[in-house]
């Protein structure tokens, strides 16, 4: 099967008028659909499920530009327009969560990215089977901890009473006397970011360990028969085998990028470094739920998805427009 | 055919259990209380025919949430499969894991209840109990006549409904208690021992203790608090009973008046001292990041010297450390004051309005769940509940007066048979007698006078002894009449209300500035403290400081009659 025939068709198509997909080079016609419609007739539940529970909700939007009070009826509840967001604007604190927010997620992709990749070339060159199971499901099993369990464990390493990490420092003279990593905020973001590594890398490292299996082992001894040594093929050959996974996950994060996390920050906050810790989830919780505010909580919630798609429409664009692969 | 058999087999099941219960009933408490057992049948039966009696004792689950962390009692627990036998209902209960708000804002969003829940404002304002006065005029005349006394306060302030039924704080006949729950200033019975049985009366002379034993023992922790979440007080509410004020919460008052005193320089006074023993390395240095378990768990080393605290927010703590056989550990209350004032501390805790259980608007049957907490408020059964199963849990010696062998004592001191023969973690939010009973006994163990000073260990006994004293509480002046309004703290605030804000805004400053204070070089305190009042003053206080006011009015105006 090659080029040539779908061209042709394409071609063939285009002079009868047909509506072509130039993705698929398929013409979408009621045809084509009754050829495919086991595939249409599978897709449907997933449809209606999105739809359910995707779309519905949505009209919770309406919250936003009410006073919402739970225990009355649609009609009954008092209509704001835009206050709920002016207040979300006008107030220091969100300005401050939003800051928090944004740079906490944006550590936490950099270094959760980088630090996957990274993990996932060095398992690509071990050949001992053995060790590199062992070492992948060392590096995953955090993943399947809680965030109350694993923010249990950062808090004891943490400790200035026999915390590991201080133990380490000082006996590696690097520290005179402990430090009290949770009490500064401007240790905060780092220990987020680290503690996201530990949890995650691992878990981030399967799916570029999978791309890196789809690339053609016939590009390696190319290489190796053009000369490249191990740090060449990686750099040459595994690496830009993976790219195209890269940009699609990358996509993918930046659409979270308002979502930097809730419990870790939620539990390893405290007054101390509240300037630092606060995220927009917490926010929510506090100002929202906590005080029966929902239209606030559903105002902070629009103003995080809208973001999301901004931000996701505008990597898709960039990507697109660099020749890259991209998500839609 | 089958269902009509199956129905009748209940009814006469029923009746055999109904039997017994009248049987139990006379013979546990033949001298006394054979009256009350008459009069709970008459409740039942005389609001249904005898058919319909049978469906009355008909099994029932009734799911129940209670806003507090606890253990499930075992499945085969003792006083509940006795409830279960007696009435026939059961309890699937939810103890509250993670954090209150967050979990009560999704029930309310989704308006998925339980049949009962504890009392809680945000509730309340969600509208989720149903009203309550009928119910207890129609059903349930043990319950009325047990509120009878605090019927008005006990009503919602915005509507004038009962929503929930006050858990504690409704007395008969005399008040004893020899145990202190209440706010103080914490020293460990060791440390006072090894000082010689000191009474600090100051702050100053309080710290001085902790300098001299760390000097000795400089691995102890020497002054201890909390940050956490909503357990906030241990570090907030100091400075209110310094000044000779009951625990109205966030706010002073004086002459009817209400203000916050977060600003104040009764505050002031407290956490520039507390930077100064923080300077001197008294202060744990990880009071302030650390979380409630760690908290508990540090009390349950042994190590921390003293704290500030209310006894029942640390008394988990302490329950560890009289498991671990550590009694020297714990801790004895003082009440500590500036010069000039008048100390109270101890207050005659207020009907705790909001506090206890009501029914959700989502309940199968509001009608059996009033009868059966009728039932349960009888003192039979609360004896069966507070006490245990005569001969079992508890002895009665010849003139009457309930006690305990030292056997029985050990029992109840171990969480597992807790589980298994008690309903601790329920039992806090139901209506319950305190007091004494009609038969002069005090309403539970803990309070029984010579129950409890008998049940104290040897180590207890000798330290009571040197101070001269015969039980916890005396170490604090006995309380003052209650004002009408107290207290301020369980004046609601309307969801989303200015004044809600303001309380919210308060707490974010004082969690984050006053940890600052406390741990900043002392030539810095100044300029921290000012910069945080001044943030204070950025708030609608006003706000909140009208609506506590407006509260304290109302609550005069409509509670001072009866």
């Amino acid at each position: 099967m090659s080029d040539a025939v779908l061209d042709k068709q394409v071609k063939k198509q285009k002079t009868r008028k047909r509506r072509v997909d130039p993705e698929i080079g398929v013409s979408l016609s009621w045809k084509t659909l009754k050829l495919q419609k086991q595939l249409i007739f599978m897709s449907v539940p997933i449809a209606i499920y999105l739809i359910i529970f995707n779309y519905v909700p949505i009209w919770g939007w309406i919250m936003a530009f009410q006073n919402y009070r739970p225990a009355l009826s649609f009609g009954q509840q008092e209509w704001v327009g835009l206050q709920q967001f002016k207040f979300l604007f006008a107030d220091d604190t969100f300005i401050m969560v939003l800051r928090n927010t944004i740079a906490m997620s944006f550590i936490n992709l950099v270094l959760g990215t980088t630090t996957a990749i990274g993990l996932a070339l060095l398992l690509n060159e071990i050949r001992v089977k053995y060790f590199k199971r062992i070492v992948q499901s060392i590096s995953y099993l955090p993943h399947f901890l809680s965030w109350v369990i694993a923010a249990g464990i950062v808090a004891t390493s943490l400790s200035i009473d026999d915390g590991i990490v201080n133990v380490i420092l000082m006996k590696l003279h690097l520290i005179k006397e402990p430090i009290m990593w949770l009490s500064e905020g401007k240790y905060f973001w780092g220990i987020v970011g680290a503690s996201n590594v530990w949890k995650e890398v691992g878990w981030g490292t399967i799916i570029y360990l999978a791309a890196i299996t789809s690339i053609d082992p016939s590009l390696y001894e190319a290489a190796s028969i053009d000369g490249a040594k191990r740090f060449q093929k990686m750099r040459y050959v595994t690496l830009p085998g993976i790219k195209a996974t890269f940009v699609i996950l990358l996509i993918m994060n930046i659409g979270h990028i308002l979502d930097a996390g809730f419990e870790l920050q939620y539990l390893l906050g405290n007054g101390l470094t509240i300037d630092y810790s606060q995220t927009i989830d917490i926010f929510v919780i506090k100002y929202g739920i906590s005080m029966g505010n929902y239209s606030l909580a559903t105002a902070a919630g629009i103003f995080k998805t809208i973001v999301s798609v901004i931000l996701v429409f505008g990597a898709n664009y960039t990507a697109k427009r660099l020749g890259e692969e991209r998500l839609i | 055919m089958y269902k009509k058999e199956k129905r009748s087999a209940w009814t006469a099941a029923a009746g055999v259990l109904a039997l017994t219960l009248a049987l139990t009933g006379c013979g546990s408490g033949s001298n006394n209380s054979n009256g009350n057992t008459g009069s709970k049948n008459n409740a039942v039966g005389g609001n249904a025919s005898p058919a319909a009696e049978g469906e009355d004792n008909a099994p029932v689950t009734f799911s129940v949430f209670m806003s507090g962390p606890g253990q499930q009692p075992t499945g085969d627990n003792k006083i509940l499969k006795l409830m279960k036998d007696k009435t026939g209902v059961s309890f699937n209960m939810e103890f509250l894991v993670g954090d209150l708000q967050q979990k009560l804002g999704v029930m309310i969003a989704g308006g998925d209840y339980p049949d009962i829940m504890s009392g809680d404002d945000k509730l309340i304002n969600a509208k989720a109990y149903i009203p309550l006065e009928d119910l207890i005029e129609q059903y349930a005349p043990n319950l009325k006549k047990h509120y009878a006394d605090v019927w008005n306060q006990i009503k919602d302030e915005s509507d004038g409904h009962i929503y929930v039924l006050p858990s504690y704080g409704v007395y008969q006949g005399k008040i004893t208690e020899p145990t202190y729950q209440g706010p103080g200033f914490w020293l460990q019975k060791k440390v006072l021992e090894e000082m010689g049985y000191p009474t600090p009366k100051t702050l100053d002379e309080y710290f001085d203790i902790i300098a001299k034993y760390k000097e000795k023992h400089p691995d102890a922790i020497g002054f201890e608090s909390l940050n956490f979440d909503w357990r906030v007080f241990p570090l907030q509410n100091a400075p209110e009973h310094l000044s000779g004020h009951p625990n109205d919460g966030a706010v002073i008052v004086d002459n009817n008046v209400a203000q916050i005193f977060a600003d104040k320089d009764i505050s002031k006074t407290y956490y520039k001292k507390l930077n100064e023993i923080n300077a001197q390395g008294l202060m744990d240095k990880e009071a302030f990041v650390q979380n409630y378990d760690q908290y508990l768990a540090k009390i349950a080393s042994g190590k921390v010297v003293g704290m500030f605290d209310q006894h029942w927010n640390f008394q988990d703590g302490e329950t560890s450390l009289i498991s671990q056989g550590k009694i020297e550990d714990t801790y004895i209350g003082f009440p500590l004051l500036y010069p000039g004032y008048e100390e109270w501390y101890r207050d005659r805790g207020a009907v705790g309005t909001n506090r206890g259980f009501g029914i959700s608007i989502n309940a199968k049957d509001p009608v059996r769940i009033i009868k059966f907490w009728d039932q349960m408020i009888t003192e039979d059964w609360q004896k069966i509940i507070q006490w245990g199963i005569e001969g079992e849990d508890y002895e009665v010696n010849a003139d009457g007066s309930f006690y305990r062998t030292p056997e029985q004592r050990k029992n109840a001191d171990q969480t597992s048979w807790q589980l298994a023969n008690k309903i601790t973690g329920m039992h806090g939010y139901m209506p319950k007698i305190q007091g004494t009973y009609s038969d002069g006994n005090a309403a539970d163990p803990g309070t029984q006078p010579q129950e409890f000073f008998d049940s104290l260990k040897p180590y207890d006994q000798k330290i009571l002894k040197a101070y001269n004293k015969k039980s916890w509480s005396e170490f604090f002046k006995e309380p003052k009449e209650n004002h009408i309004y107290f207290p301020a703290y369980s004046i609601v605030l309307k969801d989303g209300s200015p004044a809600q804000l303001a309380q919210s805004k308060l707490n974010d400053l004082q969690v984050k500035y006053l940890p600052k204070a406390i741990m900043a070089s002392p030539d810095e305190f100044e300029s921290v403290w000012s910069d945080y009042v001044k943030q204070i003053h950025k708030l609608d206080i006003k706000a909140y400081e009208d609506r506590i006011n407006e509260g304290i009015q109302q609550r005069i105006e409509k509670w001072s009659v009866k």
